[in-house]
């Protein structure tokens, strides 16, 4: 079998996914994003010739999700050229009432879509057969990916075996590998849905996926692929074991989202390469403000963000700034949200204080109880009451204006 | 300002007055009511406000009713440092003039509208409205405290008092920050408008998402609840599988031990069947015992009544031949008497009967031979026909043969015994009906020489025509008897017939003839092959029996019953009597001489001929012998009737005992013909054999039974059965909860309850996010509300303060040293206290209230009434409510005011002024 071949493999769409920072205009155009990334997909495959699309859990982001969800999913599937199998991730698990056994699902759903029920093996196309461990439960007992290849046997070899291997080249993971050299005559896709216990720290509160065990069954030749899913930034475990990553961003905190993984095949090698999909961009800004300078840096950075109306900004800052700049920074992160497709203030990092300055308050031409007003909650701020500057800039703002 | 004249013309009740009132001091205009005092103050106002072309109902009320006038006002007045006159018509000719005299002595003079507009803009740009408002009292309003902080002239005179600086430059930032607070809360600090609205709509969504999320809680409850229903179910359903196992086992084993059953009840039923025979058979020898004990019994029983019979048959034939002895010798006595050559013939004639009868003995034995036989050929054919006879129907022959008998000796026992026999030529007719029981056919004619015994049960006619005709009739009981002889004989017919057999013993002939029937019409055959060899001999029987006279068989015991020869009177069957024809046959009647002839032989014609002579000898003798043998015929028939009818009761007893020995005899018959005597026991013997070894063959059936447990095996098959119908209910309950539960989810997942959770949160999250930062601009509102409008407040406390002294210093001339009072943010009273009695204004007597608003009205015009801005204080009748010595202090009070400025008075009641030092006193007329 010298053929290469080439598939992709996506994980964690989440279908249906909603990010409460986006409010209810930027969650509408977010969840629109990750369906056009899906259809995206479709034009990868046909660039890459891809022969098929695996897709390792969660395409859903629960299993009651509305009508408009499905049909809408089922809409951007159509547009992928190739056969598609889906795993039933843990959220959309294939529990009591899941979405894969609804009508609604069976009433839309393409005929090129395959969803993985169980663990038998399958050939989804000529010499490539796929194993899958779907989630039966939100709440497994063991080793999420075990069931998928219990019990399997190494591949068979094929008669003519290549000592060498190729690679082409040029994208992350691209290498060489499988059991010993040996060509399989069938290419196996493990495809199984979970964390990693090397990658989630010991804070997965659900049994985790045995590296070790995986590795060895790629090792021993069994497996020629494994396609994961669970983590949504794409991760290189092994040359041969892969999380995709979700189709679009969906935190800040992702790492090199948005991607679908074309994976190919030739003899005993292995190529992946990354395919960017997704869209949008979500992204922490820390600042430091003291001064006009600070302010306009920040200015500056939000005005170089490309895609700003695709692009969620998590800002945290610190520092002080005098009343009227205080008011311009109030005034611009106004404006800004209204050009992003959100800009948040991150409560938790966010510590920027008035500072008012004697001359500030002269310039006012205050006198009689309205500065003694001011002078007062100048005072309260000083001494760390934080509503005072609130207050004050208020204040101030309203004494400009009316002056 | 100051006021220096008013004109009054066509105005209300007034058709023209003028008031002039001093620039400085105390003026008191004094006029009852409806003198116009009033009208003063309204002409001030209305002539400043319309112009005079205005068609307010406020000018045409002051035009004086009924009267087609023009109201008319002139005013003269300081105002601004220029001197005024002003004058106003309204309605008819209306003008507008207005003079001006500045301050440098420069007049000015304006008409029309421009008078109006100029009057106007001099008296707004020179009269606060607020301080005019406050110190020019109505009719009425004296009691009302004037709250006048917002009237400037004051304030600037307070702050120049007080020396706090007007912050006039605050005033658009008290203003915006008034504006900013109201924006988000109500004066009295409830959240309103967009704050308020967020507010609730955070509660709303708050709701909204909770709902959501509790259904999301029961969609998860559900999910769990339907993993652990599919997994009971799993469970569930395996155990049933086992179950179902071990029940289709049972049916295999019962299966198996339904066969052994089976079999035990082959063995049971021949048992049974064995049993059933063993006690057909014992009863069989019960009853065949039964039959010889009975057979026996009949047997000892008729024997004796046969020689009961045989001597009661002795003693009656005894005595009827010595009746027919009797009768003999009295006819032959008679006869020989009456036609000896008759006798002689007659006897020559017997002697050639004689010899006919003896060929036709012959012949008629040799035709009831063949006869005989043709019925045995009959019979057997008959038999070979087919048998009709059965036990019960011999059964009951035998009954009816046993009534028949009974009821014939009944009949026999109950009737006359008739004998008729015809002695001479002379014709004997017979004739009657319920003859005899035996069914004898009476003939209409009796032949000579012959005789006929018979029962009558009836009547019987015998008659000698044209001689004599006797009738023989049966008693009142014969008919019955007879009836019953009918029934019993027409029942035993009817049963014959049935039978299709003569008589019951053809009936147990047939059962037991049936075997040898056709050997029988064999040999019968044979036989009449043989009989009529010779030709058929009936021809010639009918050719003797013509000549001779006789037609068929007589009856047998006609001759039987015919006197054989000498008959011995039965005399030792009367031991001790003696008949009377005994009597007389000793004493006087030879027999043997006399009476009969030697019994002939049928073929001893010498005999016949010799009793021929014998009788032609003894002719003569008998003649004589005639009279005595009357007499003794009649004892004879006397004693012959009386045993007669013992005998025939005798012999009926001993039929009826023969026909029940013949009867038990055929029954024995019968029983022996199915089962010899010496087999009845052989068989019970066998049969008893048999119910053993049945029995020993269902022991070991059931012992089979027992240790394959077949007994129990349906029972415990039923126990599994109901245990799997269980386990099948509870594997359905469970089956349909879960698909309930799925339903359920089914349903929730096509409502998109997560996306309906998540999209609550979105909302939830984006309302408040939006609330806490409307939320934080309020509050910062509110703080920067609450902090300048604190800030203000205590300035104002310094600014009311010059006001709070002017007060009490005028009040304490009233009240005394210990008057105090407090005033609020309006600048007006809200407190006042009297040696040391501090209380709110609104608990004062409504008299002191009155003084306290005119004292407050006097202390903010002494305030103002350094600056230009002065304004009159104009009292229209107060102090209503004062007694006489506070009329006084206040009399004092108003009369010092007018030492700083204009103060007039309105009353019509001059004597609550008339303390009031160097005022001026008007009175209108």
């Amino acid at each position: 079998m010298d053929e290469s071949i080439t598939f992709l493999h996506s994980s964690d769409w989440q279908l249906g996914m909603m990010r409460r920072f986006l409010g209810p205009d930027g969650q509408a155009r977010w969840g629109q994003a990750r369906l056009d990334a899906v259809a995206r997909i479709g034009e990868v495959a046909e660039r890459t010739g891809a022969r098929f699309l695996v897709v390792t859990g969660d395409v859903f982001e629960h299993n009651q999700v509305e009508r408009q969800t499905i049909l809408r999913a089922c809409e951007a599937l159509k547009r992928i050229p190739v056969p598609v199998v889906l795993l039933p991730g843990n959220h959309d698990a294939l529990e009591p009432g899941s979405l894969w056994t609804s009508a609604q699902w069976a009433a839309h759903k393409p005929d090129h879509v395959r969803v993985v029920t169980d663990e038998r093996p399958f050939e989804v196309v000529p010499g490539v057969e796929i194993v899958g461990a779907p989630w039966r439960s939100r709440r497994p007992v063991s080793d999420p990916a075990a069931p998928g290849y219990a019990g399997l046997e190494p591949v068979a070899q094929s008669a003519k075996s290549r000592a060498t291997s190729s690679s082409t080249g040029g994208a992350k993971g691209s290498g060489t590998g499988g059991a010993k050299g040996a060509q399989p005559a069938v290419r196996r896709i493990l495809l199984a849905h979970g964390q990693l216990t090397s990658l989630s720290g010991g804070m997965s509160d659900v049994p985790t996926i045995d590296q070790a065990a995986l590795e060895a069954a790629v090792e021993d030749g069994r497996l020629q692929y494994v396609g994961l899913g669970d983590r949504h930034s794409m991760t290189e475990v092994t040359e041969r074991i892969w999380f995709s990553g979700t189709q679009e961003v969906t935190a800040p905190e992702e790492t090199h989202p948005g991607n679908v993984l074309a994976v190919t095949l030739t003899g005993d090698a292995i190529t992946v390469e990354p395919q960017r999909v997704g869209a949008w961009h979500m992204v922490e800004h820390h600042a430091e403000l003291d001064g006009e300078e600070s302010l306009k840096a920040l200015e500056d950075w939000f005005a170089e963000l490309p895609d700003k109306e695709r692009t969620y900004v998590r800002l945290a800052a610190d520092g002080s700034l005098p009343l009227p700049l205080m008011s311009r920074l109030d005034a611009t992160l106004d404006a800004l949200g209204e050009v992003f497709a959100s800009v948040e203030k991150w409560p938790k990092f966010w510590t920027v204080r008035p500072a008012p300055e004697a001359a500030d308050l002269d310039a006012l031409q205050l006198s009689g109880p309205a500065r003694a007003a001011m002078e007062e909650l100048r005072q309260a701020l000083a001494g760390g009451d934080e509503a005072a500057g609130a207050a004050l800039t208020l204040m101030h703002r309203l004494a400009r204006d009316a002056g | 300002m100051r006021l220096h004249s008013l004109t009054l013309r066509n105005f209300r009740g007034v058709a023209e007055r003028t008031v002039q009132l001093p620039a400085i001091g105390t003026t008191v205009v004094v006029g009852d009511n409806e003198v116009g005092k009033s009208s003063l103050v309204e002409a001030f106002a209305l002539v400043f406000d319309f112009p005079d072309d205005s068609k307010s109902k406020r000018i045409a009320d002051v035009q004086p009713v009924g009267h087609d006038v023009a109201p008319e006002v002139t005013v003269e007045l300081t105002l601004g440092g220029r001197e005024l006159t002003y004058t106003k018509r309204w309605l008819k000719n209306r003008s507008t003039e207005l003079s001006v005299v500045t301050p440098d002595g420069r007049r000015q003079t304006f008409t029309g509208r421009e008078a109006h507009n100029e009057a106007e803009r001099l008296f707004t740009e020179n009269v606060d409205p607020v301080l005019w408002q406050t110190l020019m009292v109505s009719q009425g309003q004296s009691l009302i405290l004037p709250t006048p902080a917002d009237a400037e002239p004051l304030i600037t005179a307070v702050t120049a008092e007080s020396g706090t600086p007007v912050d006039g430059a605050s005033m658009p930032l008290v203003s915006a920050v008034e504006h900013e607070f109201l924006r988000y809360w109500t004066p009295r600090g409830r959240p309103t408008g967009d704050f308020a609205k967020s507010a609730q709509a955070v509660t709303a969504a708050e709701l909204r998402s909770a709902q959501a999320a509790k259904a999301m809680e029961e969609v998860v409850a559900d999910i769990r609840r339907a993993e652990r229903l599919a997994l009971d179910l799993e469970d569930l359903s395996s155990r049933l599988a086992e179950h179902l196992k071990s029940v289709e086992e049972l049916r295999v084993r019962k299966k198996e031990t339904d066969e052994i059953l089976l079999r035990r009840d082959s063995v049971r039923a021949r048992a049974e069947t064995a049993r059933a025979r063993l006690e057909n058979h014992t009863r069989t020898r019960l009853e065949r015992e039964r039959l010889l004990t009975e057979l026996e019994r009949f047997t000892t029983a008729a024997g004796e009544l046969a020689e009961l019979r045989t001597e009661a048959e002795k003693v009656a034939k005894a005595s009827t031949d010595t009746l027919h002895a009797a009768e003999a010798a009295l006819a032959e006595v008679v006869e020989l008497k009456d036609d000896r050559r008759g006798d002689v013939q007659h006897a020559e004639q017997r002697v050639s009967e004689l010899m006919d009868r003896a060929e036709l003995d012959r012949l008629t034995g040799q035709q009831a031979e063949l006869a005989d036989v043709r019925a045995r050929i009959a019979a057997a054919s008959r038999v070979l026909d087919g048998i009709k006879v059965t036990d019960a129907l011999v059964a009951e022959l035998e009954d009816s043969r046993a009534r028949v008998v009974e009821a014939r000796a009944a009949l026999a026992a109950g009737v006359p015994d008739v004998l008729v026999r015809r002695l001479g030529a002379e014709e004997v007719s017979l004739t009657g009906t319920g003859l005899d029981a035996h069914g004898v056919e009476v003939p209409p004619q009796l032949a000579e020489g012959a005789e006929l015994s018979m029962l009558v049960s009836g009547e019987l006619h015998i008659g000698v025509p044209g001689q004599l005709e006797v009738t023989v009739r049966a008693g009142g009981d014969a008919a019955s008897l007879r009836s019953l002889v009918d029934e019993a004989v027409r029942r035993e017919t009817d049963l014959l017939k049935r039978a299709k057999v003569r008589d019951l013993q053809a009936a147990r002939e047939l059962l037991r003839k049936s075997d040898t029937a056709s050997a029988e019409l064999q040999e019968a055959r044979r036989t009449e092959r043989s009989l009529t060899a010779g030709g058929d001999p009936g021809e010639r029987i009918a050719l003797l029996a013509a000549r001779l006279g006789v037609f068929g068989d007589e009856p047998a015991e006609d001759e039987d019953e015919t006197p054989k020869g000498k008959q011995q009177p039965a005399v030792e069957n009367v031991p001790g009597q003696m008949s009377l024809f005994e009597e007389f046959a000793e004493d006087t009647f030879d027999f043997e001489d006399l009476v009969m002839p030697e019994p002939l032989a049928p073929d001893d014609l010498a005999g016949a001929q010799r009793a021929l002579e014998d009788a032609r000898t003894e002719l003569a003798t008998a003649e004589r012998l005639l009279a005595d043998a009357e007499f003794a015929a009649a004892q004879a028939r006397k004693a012959a009737d009386e045993d007669r009818s013992e005998a025939q009761q005798a012999r009926a007893r001993a039929e009826l005992a023969a026909e029940r020995v013949a009867a038990a005899t055929a029954s024995l018959e019968a029983a022996r013909a199915v089962l010899a005597d010496e087999d009845v026991d052989a068989a019970e013997e066998q049969a008893t054999g048999e119910v053993e070894a049945v029995l020993e063959e269902y022991t070991a059936v059931q012992e089979q039974v027992d240790a394959a447990g077949a007994d129990h095996v349906e029972g415990e098959l039923a126990d599994a059965l109901a245990v799997a119908g269980r386990l099948q209910g509870e594997r359905d309950t469970l089956r349909d909860s879960l698909r309930t539960t799925e339903g359920r989810l089914e349903q929730s997942g096509r409502d998109g309850l997560a996306t309906r959770q998540d999209t609550a949160g979105v909302e939830l999250a984006a309302v408040r996010a939006e609330h806490e930062n409307l939320q934080r601009r309020a509050e910062a509102a509110r703080r920067v509300h609450e902090t300048l409008g604190r800030h203000r407040a205590a300035a104002q406390t310094k600014y009311s303060e010059p006001l709070q002294s002017r007060i009490e210093a005028l009040g304490r001339s009233v009240y005394g040293p210990t008057f105090r009072v407090w005033l609020d943010d309006d600048l007006a009273v809200a407190e006042r206290e009297l040696d040391g009695n501090r209380l709110r204004i609104e608990s004062l007597s409504t008299g002191a209230q009155e003084q306290l608003a005119i004292i407050t009205r006097l202390a903010i015009s002494h305030l103002v009434s350094t600056t230009e801005n002065s304004v009159p204080v104009i009292f229209d009748d107060a102090l209503g409510w004062s007694d006489k010595a506070r009329l006084r202090d206040m009399g004092t009070l108003l009369g010092r005011a007018g030492d700083h400025g204009q103060v007039i008075i309105l009353t019509c009641m001059p004597d609550r002024y008339e303390y009031v030092p160097r005022a001026t006193f008007i009175k209108l007329q």
